[in-house]
Parts: C-alpha cells; structure tokens; sequence
C-alpha cells in the first residue's frame, strides 16, 4: 500500500482531535452563555466566530498537510 | 478517482505574466462587484428602492459588527473590511455557480489520463490569492499601528516586553506570531475553499460511481453545495473579521498605552488615598 494515502489519513485524522474538541467546548460554553443571557446572543457572536476561525485554523493546517502529502509530495 | 490539483493551472501568458485560471475567478469576482457597485451607487435613494436594500444588506450587516466592536475610529478601516468581506464572499458563492471548474480544455496528464484544464477556478482555491489578501491586511494592521503609535512608539510595543527583563524570551515570540498571522490567514481561506471543492468533486464522484446510485447525484452534492454557501459566508466573515481585529489591536496598544499613562499619573493620588484609608 502507499505510504502517502496512510500518512494523509492519519495527518488528518490525528489532526482533527484537538479542534474538534476545542470547537465542542467553545460552542457548548456560547451556548451555555445565550442559554443564561438570550439578549446577549449579539454581542456573543463575534467573538464566537473569531475564536471558532482561531480553533478550526488548526484542523485546517491538518488539512491542508495532508492534501500536499497527497497531491503534491509525491 | 477524483483529479485534484493543488496549484491553479497556467492558462496562458502576458508577456513575463502568467495567467492562472484563479486570476480568471478573482478577476470576474472583483467586476461583477464593480459592475453592481456602479450600478447601484448612481442611483442610490435615501429611501432605497428593493434591489438596493438588498445589496445594502451584507453592508449594513457588517457595519453594525464593525462599529460594536471596532472602536472609536471604526470609520477609518470600515472601508478596507467591508472591501475584503464582500470580494471573498463574491469569490467563494461564484465558485459554486454551474461551469466553474468544469468546463475546460482536456489535456493529456503526464500519468496518460485525460484531465480538464478549466477556464475559471474559485479564485480562493489558489493560495496567491489568499495570500495576497493576508499580505493587505498584514500591511495595513501595521500601517495602522504606525499611524496610532508613531514610528518609536510601534517599534517600542513591538520589540520590548513589558517587564524589560523579559525581551529577550518575550520578542521573538511576539515576532513570529505577528508573521504568523499571515500564514494563518492564508491558509484558513485557502484551506476551507480548497477543501469544500475537493469535497463536492468527491461528493459527485461518489453518487456517480454506479447506476444504482445516480438518483442521489441529483440529491447529495446539492446538500454539500447548500453546506458551502454557508462555508463561503462563514470564511468572508472570518478574513474580514480577523483584519478588523489586527487592526484594532494595532491601534489599541496605543489607548491602553495612553491609558496606562493617564492611569500613573492618577496613580500617586489614589495611592495616597489608600494609603490614608489605610492609615
């Protein structure tokens, strides 16, 4: 089997451990804050988006290691 | 097996210019914004009529976040914000239009199989073109932070920690996560858009493997086509927020540095008055 299409899976796969988790707890805890202050779901907002574009950047650089281990180291 | 390619194709040169088929995508991203700007900046009403309301929309939208969230000088980078915004929203939704991607020369692949080369690709499936965005903003958040501090005070909060014994442990890490910014940036955009297009070929690949499948060829990439809107509007969101606060925080460095100062010369007074309550 090739090496590549082992090492973008598990690039990606161990990748997305960490943002995975770090997204549930930041989504579950904006939840929890619009659950406790439904009037405050505005001003939540930017700052959800920008710490959940901050966390994801990670399980993209994953990503976009894998995608060149597949498409372009070969 | 789905053809991916990583690097926008050459479709043709201008002299030493290389024209890649992204150019071609943020080209016409970049004229039809033109095109409805001037169409609709001529005959702007104070009481707009449907089709302006509708493209004032993401604008209003944006403004209101902006102005929340962007200090007092809001007004000054609001321009540059609303620009990116709106130029990698137009780019990432005409990616999904029917024809984009698709429709090509065939070329002879080196491995002996027939690809399409096409004549527009999203134009942030290219990394040039995410990364010359980064660099705009990259560029701009530190002409901001010059034009707040002045040139001393920038190099002052740049190259000195707070306590001074802690520069030498402190700067360079204060340096490389300024640059690294850029590469984050960058590969976000080009990350997601990237993906959400491998991610529909895959999509459409699948679904047409077999004849049993083809009715979920009408079905399933449709869904995923719905999921990237959101993706292309979350991403356009995302860039021109981030830059917001770069920028912000470039210019805030300087208040809090103001503050920092306002707050020492109250100092003494409150400490002495502390001092007497304590007394």
């Amino acid at each position: 089997m090739d090496l590549h299409t082992l090492a973008a899976g598990l690039a990606m796969g161990l990748g997305g451990i960490g943002p995975g988790i770090g997204l549930g707890i930041g989504f579950s805890k904006a939840m929890e804050a619009i659950g406790r202050n439904p009037e405050a779901s505005g001003t939540i907002f930017v700052p959800y988006i920008l710490g959940l574009a901050l966390t994801e950047a990670i399980g993209i650089y994953a990503l976009v290691v894998s995608l060149i281990i597949l498409f372009a180291a070969k | 097996m789905v053809h991916v390619e990583i690097a926008a194709e050459q479709l043709f040169t201008i002299g030493p210019l290389i024209v890649t088929n992204s150019m071609i995508g943020a080209l016409l991203a970049s004229m039809v914004l033109l095109v409805i700007a001037r169409f609709f900046a001529n005959g702007s009403a104070i009481v707009p009529s449907r089709g302006q309301s509708l493209v004032e929309l993401p604008i209003e939208f944006l403004a209101g976040i902006v102005r929340g969230t962007g200090g007092k000088r809001w007004r000054q980078f609001a321009p540059l914000i609303f620009a990116i915004f709106l130029f990698v929203l137009t780019a990432n939704w005409m990616s999904l239009l029917p024809g984009v991607g698709t429709i090509g020369l065939a070329k002879q692949a080196s491995d002996g199989t027939k690809i399409i080369v096409p004549f527009v690709r999203a134009g942030a499936a290219d990394l040039n073109f995410t990364l010359g965005l980064a660099l705009i903003s990259f560029v701009s958040f530190i002409a901001f932070g010059l034009r707040a501090n002045g040139v001393g005070g920038y190099l002052k909060e740049l190259l000195i920690a707070e306590p001074a014994y802690m520069t030498p442990l402190l700067t360079p890490i204060h340096l490389i996560s300024e640059l690294s910014r850029v590469i984050s940036l960058s590969m976000r955009l080009f990350g997601n858009v990237f993906a959400g297009e491998v991610l529909l070929a895959t999509m459409l690949a699948l679904t047409t493997a077999t004849v049993f499948m083809l009715p979920l060829a009408f079905v399933i990439p449709g869904v995923f086509i719905g999921l990237e809107l959101l993706f292309g509007l979350v991403q356009a969101l995302v860039f021109a927020l981030l830059s917001m606060t770069y920028i912000t925080l470039a210019i805030a460095e300087h208040r809090q540095h103001g503050e920092a100062e306002h707050h020492s010369g109250e100092g003494p007074e409150q400490s002495t008055a502390s001092a007497h309550g304590a007394a």
